[in-house]
């Protein structure tokens, strides 16, 4: 017990932890940002109706959804680095998350978008939109509020693949509990920092699965309202995208 | 004088599946021709290339004497002179009743917005609405979901109305507070082409009658004539079940 659990060390090692928090929100925001806005990008290209882009965009996502973020760190600190191409591992581990979540993100957003009735987009034509003015002020506003939940796991999977960033020397949680972990020859420091991983998780989960709740009884409750629902396709198709994000995409730790 | 709307042997198919075969129809300013048909015989198809919303394969269709399909036309301005309504209704759910109406002339004729608010706020009093401006659509009734959309298309100004089966998927009682509005919509003028089942409303408010089967004009005419004398065999058996 002793091993995992000693006060003293825990004392220790929690302040060390807290104190990389911000260090650790830094990378998680901008990641983030520029994933959402990089993926919100890719899915409109994926359902432009210019064949090229639309190729290149699901060439794109499925390349960065079949890698490991893991390698990606990897080849973005160190593999630019022998091309000349030196990031500072704050900039790499940014650009990691954003070419990876980059793509989930664009799957997730793609199926928000449709799922939303092709009603609304041909009312919003008849009116005289263009199609750019219909997708800001009608599709993209509902679509937005559809995509929460699956963006929540997303979020989840982020906070969890931070820990990544350690093989790249950035100074995350993981990393500076390994450090200590050397230092002390004791494993509390790892303890520490599942603690801390959990206190930001654990809610955002209770979260995601609430929205979930609320939304099965919203469904269970709709019938006669207008046909801007779900077709079982699209709930399919969010649910699918939802679940890829679930999914680790790292490699393991050595 | 150049009619409103202007089909001139339009074709139209899905993948192999011909659903216009050379379909030519003129509207006169301030007609109101109302379509009847089976279903599948293509007349919300042509209401929808009457407005662009399906591409053609053969033909013209020509808005007050402008190419739909010309190269030097923009369809979404085109598309800005008709007003079109739904089957099932395609309110904006995420916007109030008020703010579905606003959201064209705001956005896409870009009108100063205590400008389109008034309209609005007429238009839906005229619908009967006055009292349900706030209310978002899952919080009305198919009817007056229905009049909302009427209210949102006519804020535009358009100067002509396309109503596709309008009254399909209401309850039987709430058909007739869409039909008034339609009716009172007929007398200011409006040039309008209904798909409809409703022979009441076609021999009321209607200048003229088409019957289509098949992808083609059948029979046209004079409604309350053509109801009770319809020439054609194929007219006379869809009357017969429809009425």
């Amino acid at each position: 017990m002793n091993a995992f659990f000693n006060g003293e060390i825990f004392k220790d090692s929690l302040w060390l932890l807290v104190k990389t928090l911000p260090t650790v929100f830094e990378v998680l925001i901008l990641g983030l940002v520029c994933a959402w806005a990089w993926g919100l990008v890719l899915s409109l290209v994926r359902l432009s109706r210019f064949r090229v882009l639309r190729f290149l965009a699901a060439a794109y996502i499925d390349f960065f959804r079949g890698l490991p973020l893991l390698l990606l760190f990897i080849f973005v600190y160190y593999g630019l680095a022998t091309a000349g191409l030196r990031l500072p591992p704050l900039a790499s581990g940014v650009l990691g998350l954003a070419l990876c979540y980059g793509a989930y993100a664009a799957e997730i957003f793609r199926a928000g978008i449709q799922a939303i009735h092709k009603g609304q987009m041909e009312a919003a034509r008849s009116l005289g939109m263009t199609q750019g003015q219909a997708m800001r002020y009608v599709i993209l506003p509902q679509a937005l509020k559809l995509v929460v939940p699956p963006l929540t796991n997303e979020l989840i999977a982020m906070v969890k693949d931070t820990s990544l960033m350690s093989v790249i020397a950035f100074p995350e949680l993981l990393f500076r509990a390994k450090e200590k972990m050397g230092v002390v020859a004791n494993a509390t420091p790892l303890t520490v920092a599942a603690l801390l991983y959990l206190v930001f998780t654990i809610p955002l989960i209770r979260v995601a699965a609430q929205m979930e709740v609320k939304r099965r009884k919203k469904k269970k409750k709709g019938g006669a309202g207008p046909p801007d629902g779900l077709t079982p396709e699209a709930e399919m198709e969010l649910l699918s995208a939802d679940i890829a994000g679930q999914l680790p995409k790292g490699g393991e730790m050595h | 004088m150049t009619a409103m709307i202007e089909l001139v042997a339009v074709h139209k198919s899905f993948g192999h599946l011909e659903v216009l075969k050379g379909i030519d129809l003129r509207v006169a300013h301030k007609e109101v021709v109302v379509v009847i048909g089976p279903s599948g015989s293509g007349k919300s198809t042509m209401l929808r290339c009457i407005n662009g919303l399906e591409p053609i394969q053969k033909g013209k269709v020509i808005i007050e004497g402008e190419d739909l399909h010309g190269p030097h036309t923009d369809p979404n301005k085109i598309r800005q002179r008709i007003g079109m309504v739904f089957q099932s209704f395609n309110l904006f759910p995420h916007k109030d009743a008020l703010h579905n109406v606003m959201m064209a002339p705001l956005k896409v004729q870009k009108k100063p917005k205590e400008e389109v608010e008034e309209i609005a706020r007429d238009l839906l009093a005229k619908v009967g609405l006055a009292d349900k401006m706030e209310a978002f659509p899952d919080e009305l009734s198919g009817g007056q979901q229905q009049r909302v959309a009427i209210a949102r298309a006519l804020a535009m100004k358009p100067d002509m109305m396309l109503f596709d089966e309008v009254t399909s998927a209401l309850d039987p009682e709430l058909v007739a507070e869409v039909l008034g509005v339609m009716q009172d919509l007929a007398r200011s003028g409006m040039t309008m082409v209904v798909v409809t089942h409703e022979m009441g409303f076609a021999r009321e408010v209607g200048s003229r009658l088409i019957f289509m089967d098949g992808g083609v004009v059948v029979e046209e005419g004079d409604p309350r004539e053509m109801i009770v004398n319809p020439k054609e065999p194929r007219t006379q058996k869809f009357l017969s079940m429809v009425l």
